[in-house]
């Protein structure tokens, strides 16, 4: 029996110091970024205007653009941020789990979980996904970084731990498990499936690949 | 027999999807309004409005028109493609991808109105379409008449889950410029993989 355990290390965020004149401009920024997300959430995308936006945070629209340049920018700091705030609760999820089956139907389980009372940021986010800048798409890269490499980090030590074969490339069968979680969101957006459906829904998927990947 | 109405609607209908069609092809999908459209095919945007919901309806119904003249053929041809059913799943989707490919930016513009919030009962969102699912299963079947695909297998799980693989494929083309071969040979690795845990034990 082995005995290597799931647990991954997040690399450590060292707080930087800030100037008060920095620490004021995060301060809009956040207070921003809190506003939009409430307006989204209610609204959808093409219904929160800048002015809304604005108005709701108690600034003017000129204040909201110092921050930043347009509204889509603004989305997506709002999804990378949220994509962010992932990581802790998914990898929370692959601690406590005894298989790679568990952590990654855990880890994704718990993604679901913190988008559900979110669905229409992350449907909009979604429509957006297929027509984005280079750019932005950098970014977006950048802020599922380390989510995506998880995955990965999971079939490796399943690998390790003699549970799962060496040989598929890995990477492949993080992408699609990825591919697989993302999809998921489809059936809770427009069927109003409740999360723990979602995320039975995804294991079998799940189950479809560990069958394949299985040693 | 229809009455003149009907006849009418029917014509207006043919006319605002040829529009519809060429525009997208020429200027993209965002570009295109339904008032260049309305002009291009010599009827009132009005009437547009009552023949479909929305721009995402027009999007949708012209790539289903679309494909469904390549379906009509690849189900008279489906039966005479020879190799494994992992060879025969990997041509289907291979000659998609080819297809799509010429007009990647509408077809990615098609999948991104599929997650609309404001989706019309009307409107036939990527990823409905019955013949492409129904070639599959048909695959998956003979797979399993052929000893290739093990009896208890969830055909309509494997189903989803190709199905699901060769959607989201297309987000390399999305992000990444990434053309129908890379994405063909990315799907023939992904059925490869699915069909390692079909194998009857």
């Amino acid at each position: 029996m082995n005995h290597i355990p799931m647990r991954m290390h997040a690399p450590a965020i060292r707080p930087q110091k800030m100037t008060r004149r920095a620490l004021a401009k995060q301060q809009t920024r956040e207070k921003v970024l809190q506003s939009a997300r409430d307006l989204f959430i209610e609204r959808g995308y093409e219904g929160a205007t800048i002015r809304d936006i604005a108005r709701a945070a108690g600034m003017s629209t000129g204040a909201v653009f110092a921050s930043f340049t347009d509204k889509n920018e603004l989305f997506d700091a709002i999804l990378n941020d949220d994509f962010a705030g992932l990581v802790e609760p998914m990898q929370d999820a692959v601690v406590g789990a005894t298989t790679s089956r568990e952590a990654l139907v855990g880890m994704f389980g718990a993604a679901y979980r913190a988008h559900a009372h979110q669905l229409p940021l992350i449907q909009a986010a979604l429509a957006a996904s297929w027509t984005r800048t280079p750019e932005a798409e950098r970014l977006r890269r950048e802020a599922m970084r380390p989510i995506r490499s998880l995955v990965q980090e999971v079939l490796e030590r399943g690998v390790e731990r003699g549970e799962l074969t060496q040989k598929f490339d890995l990477r492949v069968v993080a992408d699609m498990l990825w591919d697989l979680y993302l999809a998921g969101y489809r059936p809770a957006a427009f069927e109003g499936l409740s999360v723990e459906n979602q995320t039975d829904k995804l294991a079998e998927r799940i189950d479809v690949i560990m069958s394949a990947i299985k040693a | 027999m229809a009455g003149v109405r009907e006849t009418q609607k029917l014509e207006t209908r043919r006319k605002v999807l040829e529009a519809a069609r060429d525009l997208f092809n020429e200027i993209g999908y965002e570009e295109t309004t339904i008032r260049a459209v309305a002009e291009r095919a010599g009827v009132s945007v009005g009437s547009v409005f009552t023949t479909f919901a929305s721009k995402a309806d027009v999007l949708s119904q012209v790539m289903d028109d679309r494909v469904d003249a390549l379906h009509s053929e690849l189900e008279r041809v489906a039966r005479h493609m020879r190799g494994s059913t992992v060879d025969r799943l990997s041509s289907l989707f291979a000659i998609h991808y080819d297809f799509e490919c010429r007009r990647v930016r509408l077809f990615l513009a098609h999948i991104a109105a599929s997650f609309s919030p404001s989706l019309d009962a009307s409107t036939i969102p990527y990823g409905r379409n019955i013949r492409f699912k129904d070639m599959i299963i048909d695959m998956l079947r003979d797979g399993q008449a052929k000893g290739e695909v093990r009896d208890d297998a969830d055909l309509a799980l494997i189903l989803d889950t190709l199905m699901g693989a060769y959607a989201w494929n297309y987000r390399l083309a999305a992000s990444q410029g990434a053309d129908n071969l890379i994405m063909t040979e990315i799907m023939e690795r992904q059925i490869r993989l699915i069909f390692a845990g079909l194998q009857p034990r």
